[in-house]
């Protein structure tokens, strides 16, 4: 007897999704579909808060491949949030350019339901189809500005690479299935623990590290990501930067800590690299880019590194210091989560008033909108981790995590993460400092494209993501609470 | 008044500026006299409560922290709300408070350029909450939440309404506008120091684990601090944290040689800017020595002082000498600070009683005097529309009043005996004659001996610039211009500060007889008596 | 409540309510000030009437406290804390004891003439009122400085003279002369005051208390904790004392110090700032007669090298009030010199008539300087018949400070003489002799050039006003009797006043007359007039002509007064101002701040080249290691804009490539 509970939040995707393309082919006025798509991902909402306040315990369906505890609920709440961002942010974007509206929102649903497979998976199977199906309708939509190059480029780029790092992953895990017989996360570090010294199995960890390692557009992965980001459709950027990013980090939570556990001293050294180059590399390519998505793009990068940090604990520390680094991990992949999307969508709006995406094009920002040149600075210094904004925390407990581990390898990582997280102030400063102290630069456009009212969806979006950043900075326990239930993963909390 | 006592007071103290920033930001642009009166009413009533509670605190129990609450706040890391005020903190408050209200009163006519009220009120707010949160948090978590949180306003206050003029940095073919040169410096400067900072801060916090009986770790300051004068943080873990911890709090002294953002900070800022970053935020680093970094690790500050004395003493010597070369009467008077906080921290690396009291009440003289300084060089700067004393001159015959409230501070900042600035230099120098027990005399009587030479200097450099500035025979070019003396607005806040000067001064019980007892009971508790 | 100041009380024997308000004499010239500053301009003297009120005040009061003293004797000391730092209690307070009362009476009296003086000259001044308000500043100072018992409070009335007197003496700061004098005059003391400052932190912290009365106990009960430092101690507040009575080489500052109004010299000289050097010494007398006897040598010969270098400087000036000035620095010596001999009466006797006569000698320069607009005796002469009360009066206090008997020069003078030979400083004593040939040279000069001959000048000479003259002609009459107070074997009140204090005394009586000393030195001073006479009195076309006697090496040499200025801007103001600041200065903006900017430069480099060449072209490097590993020579994919996905393709494999490496080293 299957708990259907379980899966209805994945159910009603599925079928808006579906409702959306039928729509699509009756409907004349197209933005109907875009409200079923809202409607459907706030109902998929429902099923998970009843399931978070049920008395009943974690939900284990078809031999423990596909589970929903606290970790899954957590997460697939966070996907929800985002993707319902994501989607207000493309309303006005949509309509603006000759899109397939109908289209649009169909893949974008269909993501949204892969990467809440993926929040459940515990198995090889699962993850991989999850990662797929976050993955395969983001190499349509990243090209969906039929009319410009730079889309459809960004799409191959990020469609031939995605694939190359799909190969990689089924590789690995072909290999993990080949040594281990199993195919479930439990059943894998059951045994992965004898393996450890056996170099195909090394490979195969190794592999899949870097498969996912694309996903989460770590360095040396990550070369796709500023063209894909630049090129792409703005939501669809910010769906990537933090939806797909996100789930590419519960991908590879779920395996390392669970499947790989065991096996921990093989991976953390991998994982120490990947962050400190993401980190630093990124950080510095950051500190030369004038157009702003791009240096998002490397911005993300980062961040991508700075959630790692808390990886490389794990040979060091008990199940406690495992609980409070994935909760670490997942606190930071939150904030960063509502940051990220608020920047995005500040861009949106900010490009549609200055007329440019680039920073000196957005020079004097706060003469002629000054409500917009604030929230450039609640946005890019929360990304930069300055309090009372919510980022603050986020690399606070990253700090937090990796200094649970005595090591001087960590305390190494954590001095890195320090030093880059002064170099960031560099970039993200120069976008405010344009904003509110340069002149407004001639290029800017006329009075009433500039004074125009920011639409409404996007200002809901706006609103939602800044309130988050700056109510969670000084009470951040609204975070914790959920980011602590995770610790479930690790077999802690 | 339970209510009062049991944190409330103090949390409207800290929470009511920021909470007028926001009223404000509601309020219409147009609407100068809402902003105004916003402003006024939430600096106003934290002074009110701040006055409530000189009355209230028990002199008798300086040591024990007052008028404080301890409510969960972050749990799952267990940093909690912990805010209290004893004999060290409780001067610095009421200090922070009174300073922000008179930087409130003084901008009512001397709104720097861009015109932009709404924002520059609310953001000397948030800056009033930041410094009043600093002084009274008790958890490290919450203290560095608001040492922070200073920094996005000061950004701004600098950034936007800062010195416009181009400057070329000096080495380097980069030429920059001195306002966002500055703003940028400040900002990396003092997170650079900050983000080491927060290190030792999580080091201290898991070490704490190991010791308490529950195990579970704290960011909790008196517990910390039990522990530390237990002897309980050693070796290279206290060293490496106390290092961490140095570079957080020297640079926002700042100490030599950390201390090149601060002239520039302090010449680009405007006026109030200036007024608020010498008033108080760099006393926010001299108050994590006495708060956090001396009693959590005692061995280390031990181990530690006689190279803040040395640098403290080049600091003092070295601005004083900076000072003697500037050619800009704000730039002066920024580099004056570097000295000044130099005999600040010599009280501190003393370790003993005297040299901490000598250091809190030397903080407190600092904030008066320097304060006032920049206040009365904006104004002027805001008359002549120059800084360059060269222009300047004859001060005194174009504007008495003004000429002679210079003179009177510039007096004050020498350290003249029977005004405030006087007790910090003094006692910081019979502090450091005898310093505690253990630490080289060689070290620390060569440091007084040359904190000594540095009053002489910095007579040297003050009464110089009152030459070039106040005395002689004004120059024609002003004869054209029309220079009014002090407006009642200045007057408003500058005479508070004046009386405030003198009191202190010649009754210096009014800081002591708080600090005293705190103090005793510190260095008691971490050195031993 | 905590702020309320407690309330010390330490040897109070009687003195009763005339003791227990004498805080009134120290407060009332700041009330005056503070008076003046709000009130004086709207007054119809423009304040000078409050602060004269205030110096009757002081005068009275005083003077009612030295017969009290003469009468019944008084020591007395109140202390009340207003602070307590650990172990250190901050204290104000104010003794009653003979040695304060004597000065008490000196600054009362003294002030309260020259205020009334400066009523008449200082009248239509620029800044009047701001003069009667620094000036009564002073005199508080000073008296804060005499009442003090205890080193801090000592160390506030010392520098706030010091302040005063930097403030009255740029009083004419449009002149950037004169405020730099005022600055000379201030530094000068502050560099001594280093000495002040660490002595009195060396001998408090020893004792464990700022109190004369703690510190002095121990020096006289031989306290261990004392012997390490008391020379160490006695040194250092020397060097302080150095600096306010302008001994050698600190006395550069007194001769500028000329710059101020002239009754602000007149104080100055008198009462109110070079006699704390004095008086320091002496209060801490107990210790220099005991554990610090070992460096009073130093203090003699510093006295005796004072007297001499600035006696003959004084010789050679045509500036009136710098002969003064000088005579004063020479005459500081003896009082010096007198006390580092053993002299405790001698010295004090000695400032005790040298205020008399030498505030009477400037407010007569003052009054000849109102009359012919000039400084310079070289536009004076033959004054005599016009200005009948100065010349009597400048005559009195000449001879007083010539020492002639009986005026009282004469008797303070030859108690000094008396004592450095009778404590074995023969060598000292004839030089105080020599000293006073000098003195009565200079003088006579000073006198003949001034007053005989004839009138030299252009402006019309008048007598001064009544409110000048009179204070002139009572300090007359006291340069005379001044002296009376202590002749040894008729009456030696003097003696016993000012050794009437708390503190056990080594005890030693007042020299009696040495004949042979006394005539020799009457027989020196004589010979001086004499002399001076015989070069100065002809009159001629000139005073220059007059003023011809030069002495080849010596005059130049005093002419530039020893070099010693130009030495001191040499070797140390213009470098620090100069040299060494922009030296510090550059340091701090090429150097250090040159390594917070480099890193921000190297920061932006290392972006270009991770960005630039890692990021986007290190790509290309990477298409061998492509096309070897993906096997595939991506020949379609350089059509795109950028051909650059098999190249990220590669990076990507090369990343996993290194990652095994990264595994090597790791593991």
């Amino acid at each position: 007897m299957i708990d259907y509970l379980a899966l209805a939040p994945e159910i009603i995707i599925a079928a808006t999704a579906v409702v959306v393309l039928l729509a699509d082919l009756w409907l004349v006025r197209k933005y109907w579909t875009a409200i079923i798509a809202v409607v459907g991902t706030t109902a998929a909402a429902i099923p998970l808060i009843v399931m978070a306040v049920s008395p009943v315990g974690d939900r284990v369906l078809f031999d423990g491949s596909y589970v929903v505890d606290p970790f899954a609920l957590v997460m697939k709440g966070v996907f929800l949030m985002a993707g319902y961002v994501v989607l207000l942010m493309s309303f006005s974007y949509v309509e603006s350019d000759r899109y397939y509206e109908g289209e649009y929102y169909f893949l974008l649903l269909v993501s949204i339901l892969g990467s809440l497979v993926l929040g459940s998976a515990r198995d090889l199977i699962g993850l991989f189809i999850g990662i797929e199906l976050v993955a395969s309708p983001m190499y349509v939509l990243a090209g969906f500005r039929k009319g410009d190059l730079k889309s459809n480029e960004a799409a191959l780029k990020y469609y031939l690479l995605g694939v190359l790092a799909s190969a990689l992953l089924l590789y690995g895990s072909s290999f993990v299935f080949g040594l281990t017989g199993a195919l479930t996360f439990d059943g894998i570090a059951s045994a992965a623990g004898g393996l450890v010294h056996e170099p195909a199995f090394v490979m195969a960890v190794l592999f899949i590290l870097a498969g996912i390692g694309f996903k989460v557009s770590a360095v040396p992965f990550h070369f796709w990501a500023p063209d894909t980001y630049e090129g792409a459709p703005t939501p669809i950027t910010a769906y990537l930067s933090v939806s797909s990013k996100a789930a590419g980090f519960v991908a590879l939570l779920a395996v390392v800590y669970r499947a790989f556990g065991p096996a921990s001293a093989t991976w953390a050294p991998v994982v120490w690299v990947m962050a400190a180059l993401s980190m630093t590399i990124a950080n510095l390519a950051a500190l030369k880019q004038d157009n702003i998505v791009r240096m998002l793009a490397y911005s993300s990068i980062s961040h991508a590194g700075f959630m790692l940090v808390p990886f490389v604990v794990a040979p060091y520390v008990g199940v406690e210091g495992l609980g409070n680094a994935v909760a670490a991990t997942v606190t930071y992949l939150v904030i960063y989560a509502f940051m990220n999307l608020g920047a995005f969508a500040l861009v949106i709006a900010g490009s549609r008033k200055s007329g440019s995406g680039t920073v000196d094009g957005w020079a004097g920002m706060a003469t002629y909108a000054p409500g917009l040149a604030f929230l450039g600075a609640v946005f890019f210094f929360g990304l930069a981790g300055i309090p009372p904004l919510a980022g603050w925390f986020a690399k606070f407990v990253m700090f937090r995590a990796v200094l649970t581990a005595g090591s001087g390898w960590a305390v190494g990582l954590a001095v890195i993460a320090a030093l880059n997280s002064v170099v960031a102030i560099y970039y993200y400063a120069r976008v405010v400092k344009a904003m509110w102290m340069d002149p407004v630069p001639a290029t800017v456009p006329g009075i009433e494209v500039r004074e125009a009212a920011v639409p409404v969806p996007l200002a809901l979006a706006l609103g939602i993501t800044a309130a988050i950043v700056l109510v969670v900075g000084a009470v951040p326990g609204l975070v914790t609470f959920f980011s602590d239930a995770t610790k479930v993963l690790a077999g802690g909390g | 008044m339970a209510w009062f006592d049991n944190g409330w007071g103090l949390s409207l103290i800290v929470f009511l500026p920021i909470a007028g920033a926001l009223v404000i930001l509601l309020a219409p642009k147009k609407n100068l006299t809402a902003i105004k009166s916003f402003g006024l009413m939430f600096t106003a009533l934290p002074v009110l409560l701040a006055a409530v509670m000189i009355a209230r605190f028990d002199y008798g129990h300086a040591s024990t922290f007052q008028f404080g609450t301890n409510l969960s706040w972050i749990a799952s890391i267990n940093a909690r709300y912990h805010i209290g005020i004893d004999g060290i903190s409780f001067p610095l408050l009421v200090l922070s408070t009174v300073l922000t209200l008179l930087a409130v009163i003084y901008t009512f006519n001397h709104w720097p350029e861009p015109y932009n009220p709404k924002a520059f009120m609310a953001l000397i707010l948030v800056l009033g909450t930041a410094m009043n949160g600093t002084f009274v948090a008790l958890d490290l978590v919450l203290f560095f939440v608001f040492f922070e949180l200073v920094l996005l306003p000061m950004y701004f206050m600098i950034g936007i309404w800062g010195d416009k003029t181009m400057m070329k940095v000096p080495g380097f073919k980069i030429e920059a506008e001195t306002r966002l040169y500055a703003a940028i410096k400040f900002f990396v400067f003092t997170l650079f120091g900050s983000a080491f900072m927060l290190l030792g801060f999580l080091a201290l916090y898991y070490r704490s684990g190991d010791f308490l009986a529950s195990g579970a770790r704290t960011f909790d300051i008196p517990t910390l601090i039990d522990l530390g004068s237990q002897g309980l943080f050693t070796g290279t873990f206290a060293f490496l944290v106390f290092g961490a911890l140095f570079l957080g709090f020297a640079v926002k002294v700042p100490m030599w040689p950390l201390h090149t953002w601060l002239p520039d900070a302090h010449t680009a800022a405007p006026t109030v800017g200036s007024v608020l970053l010498a008033g108080i935020l760099l006393k926010l680093g001299s108050y994590g020595f006495i708060r956090i970094s001396l009693p959590i690790l005692p061995q280390e500050a031990h181990r530690w002082a006689p190279a803040i004395a040395i640098l403290a003493v080049i600091g003092i010597i070295y601005g004083a000498l900076a000072c003697l070369a500037q050619t800009d009467m704000k730039r002066l008077i920024a580099f004056s600070s570097v000295g000044h906080m130099g005999f600040v921290m010599l009280g501190i690396s003393t370790l003993t009683v005297v040299g901490i009291n000598a250091a809190v009440i030397g903080m407190v003289a600092h904030g008066l005097i320097t304060g006032l300084l920049f206040f009365v060089a904006g104004s002027m700067a805001h008359r002549y529309h120059t800084r360059e004393m060269a222009k300047l001159g004859g001060n005194q015959t174009l504007m008495p009043k003004m000429g002679a409230i210079l003179s009177f501070t510039a007096i004050a900042s020498l350290g003249l005996p029977g005004l405030a600035g006087f007790w910090g230099e003094f006692m910081s120098l019979v502090g450091s004659y005898n310093p505690a027990f253990g630490l080289d005399l060689g070290v620390f009587r060569t440091a007084m001996v040359f904190g000594a030479i540095g009053t002489v200097l910095t007579a040297g450099y003050m009464l110089w610039m009152l030459q070039r500035v106040n005395l002689g025979v004004p120059s024609a070019e002003w004869d054209s211009h029309a220079l009014i003396d002090t407006d009642v607005y200045e007057l408003t806040a500058w005479v508070p500060l004046m009386v405030l000067i003198v009191a202190v001064g010649v009754f210096p019980k009014l800081v002591f007889g708080a600090t005293n007892g705190a103090v005793v009971a510190l260095v008691a508790k971490a050195f031993g008596g | 409540m905590v702020f309320a100041a407690e309330e010390v009380m330490v040897h109070a024997t009687d003195g009763g309510w005339l003791a227990q308000w004498a805080w009134l004499i120290v407060v009332a010239p700041f009330v005056a000030m503070v008076a003046i500053v709000f009130f004086g301009k709207r007054m119809p003297r423009k304040g000078g009437e409050v602060a004269v009120g205030a110096m009757g005040f002081v005068f009275v009061y005083a003077a009612a406290l030295l017969i009290l003293n003469i009468t019944k004797g008084v020591i007395y000391q109140h202390s009340i804390q207003v602070a307590q730092l650990g172990n250190v209690s901050v204290e104000w307070g104010w003794v009653v004891d003979g040695l304060s009362t004597m000065m008490y009476f000196v600054v009362g009296i003294l002030s309260f003439l020259v205020f009334t003086y400066a009523i008449g000259y200082m009248k239509g001044d620029v800044r009047e009122t701001w003069f009667f308000a620094a000036f009564s500043l002073f005199v508080g100072s000073m008296l804060v400085l005499v009442s003090a018992p205890n080193l801090i409070q000592l160390i506030v009335g010392w520098e706030g003279v010091g302040l005063s007197s930097y403030l009255l003496i740029g009083h004419y700061w449009e002149e950037k002369e004169n405020s730099s004098a005022g600055m000379k005059a201030f530094y000068t003391n502050k560099i001594a005051d280093v000495g002040l400052i660490i002595g009195a932190i060396v001998l408090g912290t020893a004792v464990g208390s700022f109190r004369y009365s703690d510190i002095l106990d121990a020096a006289a009960s031989n306290s261990s904790v004392l012997v390490p430092v008391a020379v160490l101690g006695g040194v250092l507040l020397f060097i302080g004392a150095m600096g306010k009575s302008a001994q050698f080489p600190f006395h550069v500052w007194l001769p500028d110090a000329m710059a101020g109004p002239t009754p602000v010299s007149s104080l100055m000289h008198a009462a109110t700032m070079v006699t704390a050097g004095v008086y320091l010494v002496a209060r801490m007398y107990p210790l220099y007669a005991g554990m610090a006897s070992d460096m009073r040598v130093l203090i003699v010969i510093i006295g005796t090298v004072t007297l001499l270098i600035a006696g003959l400087l004084a010789i050679v000036q045509d500036d009136l009030k710098r002969v003064l000035a000088y005579s004063t620095v020479s005459q500081l010596g003896y009082m010096v010199a007198a006390l580092g001999a053993g002299g405790y009466t001698a010295g004090l006797f000695h400032l005790w008539t040298h205020a008399f006569f030498k505030g009477l000698l400037f407010l007569t320069a003052g009054s000849i300087i109102h009359a012919v607009h000039s400084n310079n005796m070289s536009d004076m002469g033959g004054l005599r018949k016009q200005m009948p009360v100065t010349f009597w009066s400048f005559t009195s206090a000449s001879l007083a400070l010539v020492a002639i008997i009986p005026f009282a020069g004469f008797f303070s003078k030859d108690e000094i003489l008396a004592t450095l030979g009778n404590n074995g400083y023969t060598w000292a004593m004839w030089i105080g002799i020599l000293g006073a040939f000098i003195t009565a040279f200079y003088m006579g000069r000073a006198m003949f050039l001034t007053f005989f001959g004839s009138y030299k000048g252009e402006a019309h000479v008048h007598e001064s006003p009544g409110v000048m003259a009179v204070p002139m002609a009572i300090l007359a009459v006291a340069s005379l009797i001044a002296g009376w107070v202590n002749i040894p074997g008729v009456y030696e009140g003097f003696h016993h006043w000012v050794t009437g204090r708390a503190i056990a005394f080594p005890s030693f009586s007042t020299e009696g007359f040495d004949v042979p000393v006394m005539l020799t030195g009457l027989g020196f001073a004589l010979a001086g007039i004499i002399v001076a006479y015989f070069v100065y009195f002809r009159d001629a076309e000139t005073q220059q002509a007059r003023d011809r006697v030069r002495i080849p090496v010596l005059w130049p040499l005093l002419e530039h007064k020893y070099y010693l200025d130009d030495l001191y801007l040499a070797t140390l103001i213009n470098p620090i101002k100069g040299p060494i600041a922009r030296a510090v200065n550059w340091t701090n903006s090429y150097i250090i701040d040159g390594i917070v900017n480099g890193a921000g430069v190297v920061a932006r480099i290392l972006a270009r080249f991770v960005y630039g060449d890692l990021d986007q072209k290190g790509i290309d490097l990477a298409v061998n290691t492509a096309a070897i590993v993906t096997g595939s020579a991506g020949g379609q994919a350089r059509r795109l804009q950028t051909g650059k996905v098999q190249q990220y393709a590669a990076m990507t494999v090369a990343g996993a490539v290194l990652l095994v490496i990264a595994i090597v080293i790791f593991t």
